[in-house]
C-alpha cells in the first residue's frame, strides 16, 4: 500500500466519522398538521404529563446585582444542566449539576427537599411554609414549567406555527407568541412541543430588535415513559446535615417579613392574586414587574452596584439600569432608609411610572 | 516485540520518577486536608474534596480528579511523545528497523507500551488515593453515619462505590489514551521528543482555552477535554450516562483518527537517524 492510500483511508475514515452527527441532524422531519391555537392550548394544559429528561439553558444576562441575588446571576448569565423526572406538579424533581456537584430539587405531596452537595445538607420546606414569592430557581428554566408559565395567559390570536424540528430525537411543532403590550421589552418567545401530548421541549425568549434569543432552554434527552415513584423521592444520607425550614431566599424573606404593602396595580398591570405580602409581583405571561421593598443596608449595597453599572442614569431620585430586555430600578430612601427595587421586563418607562405609584418603602417588622 | 517494549519502559528510572511524582500530589493533598481539615469553598478545588472530609472512601476520586487536568495529561505526553520520537533522538530507530519486523507492528509495540503506562498510571493514583484517603481521611468502619453519600444524597452501597470507582478509572485511563495518541502522532513526525509532548500538550491547552470562551460554544462538544471530569457523573443517583457515553465516543473517535494518521504516517516515513 503506497502513502497516498494510506492518507486516503486515514481522511475518508476521518471524514466519515465527522459527517455521521451532521447526517442524523438532516434527517427529515415529520410534519404536524396541528394547528398554533391547538399547540398553544395543549401546553397550556401539560402539566400532567410525565417525562424525564436533560435540559440545558442559557442566558445572556450579565446583571448588576450581586451579593444577595448572585443565583439569578447564575440562571440567567450563563448555562444551567437540568435533569428532570416529572410525574406531577406536586411530584417532581429537577437536579441542577455541574463539575463540582449538583443542587436539588424533589417536590412531594408535603413539601419540597432541597440538596446542596457541596455543603452535604439537605432542606426541608413543609408545604405551608413553601413560599409564595421568592427568587427564581433553576427548577424554572425547565422548558415545559417555563413555557406554561410564560404562555399561562397567552392570547391564541397572537399565536402562529413555526416549523417543526427534531429535538431530543422527537418530532416537535414550533409556535411563535408575539407579545402584544406596548410596555413589554419583551418582543416574542418560540417554544417547540410535543404536538401529541403538548409537552414543551424548547424554548427561547427575544427582546425587541434581538436575533438571539436572551435565554433559551432545551430538554437534550427525553424520555416519556413515567419516571418511577423511587426517582423523584427523596431520603437524606445518613452523613448529610438535614435542616428544616425555608431556603435563605431574600425576596421570599422581605414578604414575609417586610413592613411594606404594595398597591393592587402598578403601572396599568395588576398583582397577582394570592399575593399579600410585602413583594409585589404584576402583569403575567412575559411583561412582567416586581416590587422588592429592599432592608436599608441591602438597599445601599445595590444603590452603590447599580449606580457604578455603565448606562445607569439617575430619574426622580432614583437609579435606572437597562440590561438587555430587563429593566431596573431603584428607587430613593424611604422609611429608615428603605427602597424599593423594582424589576421587570416592562419599558423603564413603565418602571420609572410605577415606582411613582408606590408607597414609600418600609423596613422589617 | 512488545515484550521488549514493556521491559524497555519498566526498566526506565523516568517511568518510575513520573509514577512517583503522580501520585505525590493527591498524597500531599490528603496529608494537608486531614492535618487542616478545610476543604475547598462551595463551587471552588477539585470534585469530592469536601466528601472526603467525612469519608475518605472517595479519595481515589479526588485523588483522579486532581490530577486529571495538568499532571496525568503532561505524564502521559511525556511518555508517548518519546515513544517514536525518543528512538529516532537516540539514532536506535534505524537500527530497529532494520530487524526483520514490520513498521506497523513497531508502532503497536510502542502503543501497546504507552497503553500499559497509562493504566498503570491511573490504577496507581487511584490505589494510592484510596489507601491514603482510608489511613488518612476515614479509616473508620464502613456504617449508617460514615456511609459514602451520592452527589445525588442517597447513599451508595460499598459495591455501587467499587463499580463506580471502577468505572471512573476505565473512563479516566480512555481519555488519557486520546492524549497519548496526539503525543504518539506527532512523535511519528518529529525526531524531539520534547516537540512531541509539548505539541500534545499544546492541543489540549488550546481545547481547555477554547472550552472557556461562550464564543467557542458549537465547538465544545468537539473539544478533546470537554467530557474529561464527566466521570464525576458515574457518582449521581442514577448514573447520568449522557456526558460519559459521549466522552467515551469521543475518545474513540480522537484515537482512530490519530493512531490512524500515526500509522498512515510512520509506516511510509523516511528514516533518516
Amino acid at each position: 500500500m503506497t502513502r497516498r492510500w494510506r492518507w486516503l483511508i486515514v481522511a475518508a475514515g476521518s471524514a466519515a466519522l465527522v459527517a455521521l452527527p451532521l447526517a442524523v441532524r438532516l434527517l427529515p422531519v415529520g410534519h404536524s398538521a396541528i394547528t398554533a391555537a391547538g399547540l398553544l392550548a395543549r401546553v397550556q394544559a401539560s402539566a400532567g404529563v410525565q417525562y424525564s429528561g436533560y435540559a440545558e439553558s442559557s442566558g445572556g444576562l450579565a446583571l448588576p446585582v450581586t451579593n444577595r441575588f448572585n443565583s439569578i446571576n447564575d440562571l440567567f448569565g450563563d448555562r444551567t444542566q437540568l435533569r428532570v423526572w416529572w410525574r406531577a406538579a406536586d411530584d417532581w424533581r429537577v437536579d441542577a449539576v455541574n463539575l463540582a456537584g449538583e443542587t436539588d430539587l424533589r417536590r412531594d405531596l408535603s413539601g419540597v427537599w432541597s440538596w446542596n452537595y457541596e455543603s452535604n445538607t439537605a432542606a426541608r420546606t413543609q408545604q405551608d411554609t413553601v413560599p409564595i414569592v421568592r427568587l427564581p430557581r433553576a427548577d424554572d428554566l425547565v422548558p415545559a414549567t417555563l413555557a406554561r408559565r410564560l404562555l399561562s395567559h397567552a392570547d391564541p390570536v397572537r399565536a402562529t406555527r413555526l416549523p417543526d424540528a427534531r429535538i431530543a430525537g422527537h418530532d416537535t411543532a414550533g409556535l411563535r407568541l408575539r407579545t402584544g403590550d406596548a410596555r413589554s421589552t419583551i418582543d416574542h418567545i418560540d417554544v417547540w412541543a410535543l404536538p401529541s401530548s403538548g409537552l414543551p421541549v424548547r424554548v427561547k425568549i427575544y427582546g425587541r430588535g434581538d436575533t438571539k434569543p436572551v435565554l433559551a432552554t432545551t430538554l437534550l434527552d427525553l424520555s416519556t415513559s413515567a419516571p418511577k415513584a423511587s426517582e423523584t423521592a427523596f431520603t437524606p444520607a445518613a452523613g448529610a446535615k438535614v435542616r428544616y425550614g425555608q431556603d435563605e431566599d431574600i425576596v421570599a424573606a422581605v414578604d414575609q417579613f417586610g413592613r411594606s404593602h404594595p398597591p393592587a396595580q402598578l403601572a396599568g398591570l395588576s398583582r397577582r392574586p394570592l399575593e399579600v405580602g410585602s413583594v409585589g409581583v404584576y402583569g403575567q405571561g412575559v411583561t412582567l414587574l416586581v416590587a422588592v421593598p429592599l432592608p436599608p443596608r441591602l438597599a445601599r449595597t445595590v444603590a452603590g452596584q447599580l449606580s457604578g453599572t455603565p448606562g445607569s442614569s439617575a430619574v426622580g431620585g432614583g437609579v435606572s439600569v437597562g440590561v438587555g430586555p430587563l429593566n431596573l430600578f431603584l428607587s430613593g430612601e424611604g422609611i429608615d432608609d428603605a427602597r424599593w427595587l423594582l424589576a421587570g421586563t416592562v419599558t423603564a418607562a413603565t418602571l420609572t411610572a410605577a415606582a411613582a405609584q408606590l408607597p414609600p418603602a418600609d423596613g422589617f417588622r | 516485540m512488545i515484550a521488549v517494549e514493556l521491559r524497555k519502559l519498566a526498566r526506565r528510572p523516568r517511568t518510575w520518577a513520573t509514577l512517583l511524582m503522580l501520585d505525590l500530589l493527591p498524597t500531599t493533598v490528603a496529608v494537608l486536608l486531614a492535618v487542616t481539615h478545610l476543604g475547598p469553598r462551595p463551587g471552588q478545588g477539585p470534585a469530592f474534596l469536601s466528601a472526603v472530609l467525612s469519608n475518605g472512601t472517595l479519595f481515589s476520586v479526588a485523588a483522579l480528579a486532581i490530577v486529571l487536568p495538568l499532571f496525568l495529561p503532561v505524564a502521559v505526553a511525556v511518555i508517548a511523545g518519546d515513544s517514536i520520537a525518543g528512538e529516532a533522538q537516540a539514532g536506535t530507530l534505524r537500527y530497529l528497523l532494520t530487524r526483520p519486523v514490520a513498521r506497523s507492528r513497531l508502532l503497536v509495540a510502542k502503543l501497546v507500551s504507552v497503553l500499559v503506562f497509562v493504566l498503570v498510571a491511573v490504577v496507581l493514583v487511584a490505589g494510592t488515593g484510596f489507601v491514603v484517603g482510608k489511613l488518612l481521611l476515614g479509616g473508620q468502619p464502613l456504617t449508617a453515619s460514615t456511609a459514602v453519600t451520592s452527589v445525588s444524597g442517597s447513599t451508595l452501597t460499598p459495591v455501587q462505590v467499587a463499580l463506580r470507582t471502577l468505572l471512573a478509572i476505565g473512563y479516566v485511563a480512555l481519555s488519557m489514551i486520546g492524549v497519548a495518541a496526539m503525543a504518539l502522532l506527532l512523535s511519528t513526525f518529529t525526531d524531539s521528543p520534547l516537540s512531541a509532548t509539548l505539541g500534545a500538550l499544546a492541543f489540549l491547552i488550546g481545547s481547555s482555552l477554547l472550552l472557556t470562551l461562550d464564543a467557542a460554544r458549537g465547538l465544545a462538544p468537539y473539544l478533546p477535554t470537554r467530557y474529561w471530569l464527566s466521570f464525576i457523573d458515574l457518582f449521581r443517583d442514577p448514573i447520568l450516562w449522557r456526558n460519559v457515553e459521549r466522552g467515551v465516543l469521543l475518545q474513540l473517535v480522537y484515537v482512530a483518527v490519530l493512531l490512524g494518521a500515526a500509522w498512515a504516517n510512520f509506516s511510509s516515513k523516511d528514516i533518516t537517524s
